[in-house]
């Protein structure tokens, strides 16, 4: 992935939500993008030209955009239509974005559409996070990764947030093995980075 | 295992390809239902060897304009419903009430300082004549405004009008328990009409009290009795002590009322007659 100092950016058309460009490329914020914030702070996955990318929660395609800068193809799963309003002009606009309107809680929906993809990237604000991305593990290649923001406040606003973790962490490793856990502070609060990979 | 994609469907026999047509290839994935303990993610090579495609390039540009077909389908069909633009109306009313309130208080700020005789007295009389005062005391800039203010005003009590009709017509059971506006405002709080139907009375009761309510689950404070339910007549005219009584039970009624706008879209008058007779009920202290 590509870095100017260290500034985390991407090749790609630019003006798709206003993004400034730096030497012709596309800065890429963390206080933008929580992928971007995992990136900055020495996580994550890297992207690569060969590989095909689940998102789930693509909302405006904000982040889906850099996502597509680096990678073969990217399905963008939104829920709602506002936002999907937004993703479909990105879309338009990356030939390698396949845009889904589909509840990412109910996989059965889009599944005639899914090839196996190596990564899986989840930013839903739902309690039932962990659920969800328990159920779009039949995407994944063995091997594959998946990439959640576990947003704490969208699964219980009263608990401790560590605590919150603790418990989907333990949820995860159920079919899944953890290989990375981060906090994005201070780019974000209150949400976590889990890196997982599906066993062999 | 037959498995059904969006490009047609493919066993151990080999495939049949549903066409290349975007549109009709929507259609068909519209109605596609898998079963995710025997699904197979696709191969896209499979949709080369049936003849749907003939690269990458072109299976992904494929898939696009059908995804992109399917999804403005839904777009469309989510903006369908009445209630729709019942939420956008109210939330507009509401904007309007914050943005006149500011003004006059600003407007009202101004004409103070140029007319040192204009004193509090002023500031309680009712808006429309304090802004008939300003309009007439004022000059230039501030004289404008103070008419402008008025005619936003006059556009906020007409759309008010039509946000009620509107509500009568888009939730006829709900609106008749609290009145059309009370009722649209619950409507955009909740976030439309399927989402305040699946909701419970108790989140009802205290839709709009969201901040008391937090604080309270945080622990401490007490629980809020009424959101935007209080602006009912019946909660906020209710003597003290049962005042969070006629809230609950107002509040019960509206889930079902809910409901029943929801899944029947007419007025029920059995389910009103006792509804209201039971909201009368709860509004009536012991002795």
């Amino acid at each position: 992935m590509k870095w100017l100092g260290n500034v985390l950016v991407s090749p790609g058309e630019g003006g798709v939500y206003g993004e400034r460009t730096l030497e012709g490329y596309r800065v890429w914020d963390p206080y933008r993008s929580k992928l971007a914030a995992l990136y900055t702070l020495g996580g994550g996955i890297e992207l690569t030209p060969e590989i095909r990318v689940l998102y789930l929660g693509a909302a405006n395609g904000t982040t889906a955009s850099h996502v597509a800068d680096y990678v073969e193809t990217v399905y963008a799963v939104e829920f709602a239509p506002r936002p999907m309003q937004d993703l479909l002009e990105v879309a338009r606009r990356r030939r390698n974005i396949v845009p889904i309107m589909a509840d990412a809680s109910r996989p059965e929906e889009y599944a005639p559409f899914m090839e196996a993809v190596d990564l899986v990237y989840q930013d839903v604000a739902q309690p039932n996070q962990v659920e969800i991305a328990e159920r779009n593990l039949a995407f994944l290649k063995p091997g594959g990764h998946l990439i959640l923001m576990l947003k704490t406040r969208s699964v219980d606003v009263r608990r401790d947030p560590a605590e919150v973790l603790a418990e989907a962490r333990a949820g995860l490793e159920r079919r899944l093995d953890v290989a990375d856990v981060r906090w994005l502070d201070p780019y974000h609060q209150d949400h976590t980075a889990i890196v997982c990979s599906r066993r062999g | 295992m037959l498995q059904r994609y969006w490009f047609g469907d493919v066993d151990e026999e080999g495939c049949r390809a549903a066409g290349t047509d975007p549109a009709a290839l929507a259609e068909r994935a519209a109605a596609l239902r898998t079963g995710m303990d025997s699904f197979v993610p696709i191969d896209w090579e499979v949709a080369r060897d049936c003849g749907v495609v003939r690269t990458r390039e072109e299976y992904v540009d494929l898939l696009r304009s059908v995804c992109t077909t399917l999804a403005r389908k839904k777009i469309a069909l989510s903006y369908q419903g009445r209630d729709v633009e019942l939420l956008q109306m109210v939330r507009m009313l509401d904007e309007l009430d914050n943005v006149i309130n500011l003004l006059q208080e600003r407007a009202a700020e101004w004409y103070q300082v140029t007319n040192p005789s204009f004193s509090r007295k002023y500031r309680s009389l009712p808006a429309k004549k304090m802004l008939g005062i300003i309009r007439k005391g004022a000059r230039g800039g501030l004289s404008d405004a103070a008419e402008e203010i008025d005619r936003l005003a006059g556009t906020r009590s007409r759309l008010m009008r039509e946000v009620s009709a509107r509500a009568d017509e888009v939730m006829p059971n709900t609106s008749a328990l609290i009145g059309g506006l009370v009722a649209a405002r619950l409507l955009s709080k909740a976030g439309g009409l399927p989402a305040l139907a699946r909701m419970p009375g108790s989140t009802i009761q205290v839709l709009g009290s969201e901040r008391a309510l937090f604080s309270h689950l945080r622990g401490g404070t007490p629980p809020p009795k009424h959101g935007i339910i209080f602006q009912h007549r019946r909660v906020h005219n209710a003597p003290k002590p049962v005042r969070g009584r006629v809230a609950r039970v107002l509040a019960a009624k509206l889930a079902i009322a809910a409901r029943l706008d929801y899944y029947r879209g007419e007025a029920v008058p059995e389910f009103l007659k006792d509804a209201q007779a039971r909201i009368d009920e709860a509004g009536v202290e012991a002795s």
